[in-house]
């Protein structure tokens, strides 16, 4: 009883190790794929918008360029700026023309050489005076690109330029003239980027040097770009673990600026908090199928083994009428079944051997009943012989004493005799029965005198000569009763043979079994019983009618032996 | 199983932590170490921010300015002398810079047109713009004329009414206070004994303060830098500014490389930059400055150099005094206070 819980406990640990486990890596596994998934997704996602917004921008700085050129062929601009002397419609004309769809995103403005202003694309004119030595007049007059863009001032301010980028402009002889300033307000970035970079996202617009330069809210480009800034100064990543935000940023090469998008974390604390409460909740019911399924289990094989148990305790305590019920067509039923088979076959083992008991038994009293006043009748006969002989009547003193013999004979209380003894009896016997029956059949008996020290059990022939003279002599002329004795390897064979009727075809057929002593064969039935019972197989009566089927033969088959000892 | 239960578990847990942490993507857009600079600055966002935007515009290099109050800033790269975290002091008076000079490298700029009298005796630090100091005045509460000099702050009719900030706390009030002593002249302990009576106790926090106080109508005079009274009148203050008749001082504010600075180079360029001709327009033309350089002119509204009375001020001098005046002015003024 005691390794019932432990045996559950290592199936439930069976089942929660075999459940768990595998649902535990799952998840971690699913988590982990879902997440590198999900990211290589929103990267892809980012790389995407920066290239539409790097497109985006592509296109203005195009513009831009082409403008400048296009200003540059020009003539009427530039002499304007270095002679004043065109008319002011024609110069705007020339400057309107060269912007082309530009202006709608971007201010184009004339400089004279001094920073002047001149001319603008737009309603409201840009600053009057422009540093000429400072920001972007300045950056125009250095060597290398033509159009170079200044970040301008505060992304905050959504009425100044944010980005400014300024071509000197020659006129027709190779005179310096004067600027053509191309400035990007907050509302022309709006419009170039608008839609581009995905509705979730944000996108800031850095300088070269990472301070900020647009974004559609200016208040968050102003908190965000001096961290980024610091974040990237200091070798970091642009993604803060602690932020719920991803990055990506991308170098424009034609502008030199840097536009770092912003998304939202695809796995947010809220989306994995919800991920890992679903994994706990699988493996909740992960155990509490494994109690139930080990309880269950170990139920259905522990009911069957504690049948048997109590089945093979109840054959312990000698009751062999216990069944175990089979219940199911597993194999546990079928243990049960083959137990229930065993102890039938010891229960109907054990009744025979009673039955055999209680037949020897039985035997045994029949002869104690035969020995009852055994030494009464003795000395009944004795007396009959003695008036018997006093009153000249020698048949009856013969027959009286022979009987006496033989009463004596079977009443001693040895159950093996010599063989020479048996004989004697037999005599005896078929003395009485010649005086019944007047002389009138013949008896020999052939002994070799090296057997006639054989042991035998005693009155075993008795009875089968007896049922020579009764059956097979029956009116019979001159009848004849032959017992021979031989040996055949360690077997003796007694054989009793008559020239009679012979026996009845159901009878002369081998070896004589029945399992009764009921009907007229009961002589034949004792000896054989007697015979089997002590010498065991191979031992018995064989039964045969003689040559031409005249008379029988009975032999009786018993093992030769000397000495005395106890049959086994 | 139970040897297989924790392999199962640390590969769970490798498969967990398996988000790795490689080199940032965006390392590539991270300046070199050769293009960077650090520097440290007292001046306002308004100063500082085109300087330096156009310092990185020009050269290249990536500027990573801290803002703060000029002491604050000095008193980190004292603790920081073992490994700086900045290259270059950018603002701050001389005199401020003269006391942490343990802290400094010198390094005398290019620029050949800065006079004599602005520079440094051993190049320890570059100026970066005069700042004569000046009286203000409310131009309401006070009649035209009715301030000329420092004797005025010691006037009773004065008393309690004049704006001064804490001269341990502004760089500008204790050169200021040093001023008004050598322009005063006699006993400075005298002079200083005067003045804080004549304050009733009371002084102000910051310098910002003084201004503020004096355009309120709080106080009727007050004592700042011509900067400062320039920006607010053009601001649109009720407030005057007079230089004192008794003499002034114009001590300049200024740049100073950090000794073991990592980014050594890049700071002198910087310097170099602040006390370019662009520079020092860009100042004289925006910010109410006058320039250190002989070849920028101060804007016509501007009173000449030349026209504003000095008085004898030496910065070494009034750096190496500066404890035993504080003092002295933190025990007049207690005992003032004290009552």
């Amino acid at each position: 009883m005691r390794r019932t819980p432990s045996f559950r406990r290592r199936l439930f640990a069976g089942f929660l190790a075999a459940s768990l486990i595998p649902l535990l890596a799952c998840s971690a596994m699913m988590l982990q794929i879902f997440r590198l998934r999900m990211a290589s997704e929103a990267e892809r996602e980012m790389a995407e918008h920066l290239t539409a917004a790097a497109a985006a921008l592509d296109a203005a700085i195009d513009a831009f360029s082409q403008a400048a050129a296009r200003l540059q062929n020009g003539t009427v601009a530039a002499r304007a700026l270095a002679e004043e002397g065109e008319e002011d419609t024609l110069v705007n004309g020339e400057l309107f023309s060269a912007a082309g769809e530009a202006r709608t995103y971007a201010a184009f403005d004339l400089y004279d050489l001094q920073g002047r202003w001149r001319y603008s694309t737009r309603q409201i004119p840009g600053e009057e005076r422009l540093p000429t030595g400072w920001g972007a007049l300045r950056a125009a007059s250095e060597p290398g690109e033509p159009l170079r863009l200044t970040a301008c001032g505060d992304v905050t301010d959504t009425e100044s330029p944010l980005l400014r980028g300024a071509v000197k402009l020659t006129a027709p002889g190779g005179r310096e003239a004067g600027y053509l300033v191309i400035s990007v307000y907050y509302a022309g970035f709006r419009q170039l980027l608008e839609g581009k970079y995905g509705a979730q996202n944000d996108l800031v617009l850095l300088s070269p040097y990472w301070r900020p330069v647009y974004c559609v809210e200016p208040s968050l480009a102003d908190a965000l770009a001096p961290r980024l800034r610091s974040r990237l100064l200091a070798g970091q990543g642009l993604d803060d673990p602690a932020e719920e935000f991803l990055y990506a940023a991308r170098r424009h090469e034609k502008s030199g600026l840097y536009l770092v998008l912003r998304r939202p974390q695809v796995f947010t604390e809220e989306t994995l908090r919800l991920l890992y409460t679903v994994s706990l909740g699988c493996a909740v019911v992960c155990v509490a199928l494994s109690i139930f399924m080990s309880l269950t289990l170990s139920r259905q094989m522990f009911r069957p083994i504690q049948r048997l148990r109590q089945g093979i305790g109840e054959v312990e305590h000698d009751n062999l009428d216990v069944r175990v019920p089979a219940g199911r067509e597993d194999e546990l039923g079928e243990l049960n079944r083959r137990f229930n088979n065993m102890v039938e076959a010891l229960r109907r083992n054990r009744e025979a051997l009673v039955e055999n008991q209680r037949e020897l038994n039985q035997a045994q009293i029949r002869m104690l009943q035969a020995q009852l006043n055994p030494h009464f009748l003795c000395n009944t006969l004795d007396t009959m012989k003695w008036i018997s002989k006093i009153n000249r009547i020698p048949q009856v003193a013969e027959m009286s004493a022979n009987l006496a013999d033989i009463l004596r004979f079977c009443i001693s209380p040895e159950e093996f005799v010599y063989l020479r003894r048996e004989m004697e009896i037999l005599e005896r016997y078929v003395e009485i029965q010649e005086i019944r029956m007047s002389g009138a059949f013949d008896f020999r008996v052939e002994l070799p005198e090296e057997l006639a020290d054989c042991l035998i059990p005693k009155m075993i022939l008795q009875p089968l000569v007896e049922n020579a003279i009764l059956h097979g002599l029956e009116g019979a002329a001159d009848g004849a009763v032959e017992v021979t004795v031989r040996q055949e390897a360690e077997m003796l064979r007694i054989t009793v043979r008559d020239n009679g009727a012979g026996l009845p075809e159901e009878l002369a057929a081998g070896w004589y079994e029945s399992l009764s002593p009921a009907g007229k064969h009961l002589g034949l039935y004792n000896v054989s019983t007697i015979l089997t019972k002590y010498y065991g197989e191979g031992c018995g009566l064989f039964l045969e009618n003689g040559p031409d089927g005249a008379g029988a033969v009975v032999t009786a088959v018993l093992p030769a032996r000397r000495e005395e000892k106890e049959p086994c | 199983m139970k040897r297989i239960c924790p392999l199962l578990l640390a590969a769970l847990l490798a498969a967990l932590s398996a988000c790795g942490a490689g080199e940032p993507e965006t390392a590539a857009y991270a300046p070199a170490e050769s293009e960077r600079l650090v520097i440290y600055t007292a001046h306002k966002e308004e100063v500082y921010w085109p300087i330096v935007q156009e310092f990185e515009r020009r050269t290249g290099i990536w500027v990573d300015v801290v803002a703060g109050g000029t002491n604050e800033l000095l008193e980190r790269i004292r603790e920081e002398s073992d490994s700086p975290g900045a290259d270059v002091m950018f603002g701050g008076g001389v005199e401020s810079l003269e006391s942490y000079r343990d802290c400094f490298t010198p390094y005398v700029c290019t620029a050949a047109e800065i006079p004599e009298w602005f520079r440094s005796p051993d190049g320890l630090w570059t100026p970066f713009s005069a700042l004569p100091v000046v009286l203000v005045y409310n131009t309401k509460l006070v009649p035209d004329g009715g301030v000329t000099g420092w004797a005025d702050l010691l006037s009773p009719r004065l008393r309690g009414r004049v704006a001064f900030a804490d001269p341990a706390v502004s760089g500008s009030s204790f050169t200021a206070l040093v001023t008004m002593l050598e322009a005063v002249g006699g006993d400075d302990q005298e002079t200083l004994r005067r003045f804080a009576e004549n304050l009733d106790g009371r002084q102000l926090e910051g310098s910002g303060d003084v201004v503020r106080s004096v355009a309120g109508g709080t106080d009727l005079v007050g004592v700042t830098l011509e900067e400062t009274a320039l920006k607010r009148i053009a601001a649109g203050d009720n407030i005057a500014l007079v230089y004192p008749a008794d003499g002034s001082s114009c001590v300049p504010d200024g740049s100073a490389l950090i000794r073991g600075a990592a980014h050594a180079e890049n700071a002198r360029r910087f310097l170099d930059f602040t006390v370019s001709r662009e520079v020092q327009e860009l100042l004289a033309g925006e910010f109410c400055r006058r320039s250190v350089r002989g070849d920028v002119e101060p804007q016509a509204s501007m009173v000449p150099l030349e026209e504003i009375p000095m008085a004898d001020y030496d910065v070494a001098q009034a750096s190496g005094r500066r404890d035993a005046v504080l003092m002295s002015w933190a025990f007049y003024l207690g005992e003032e206070a004290e009552p």
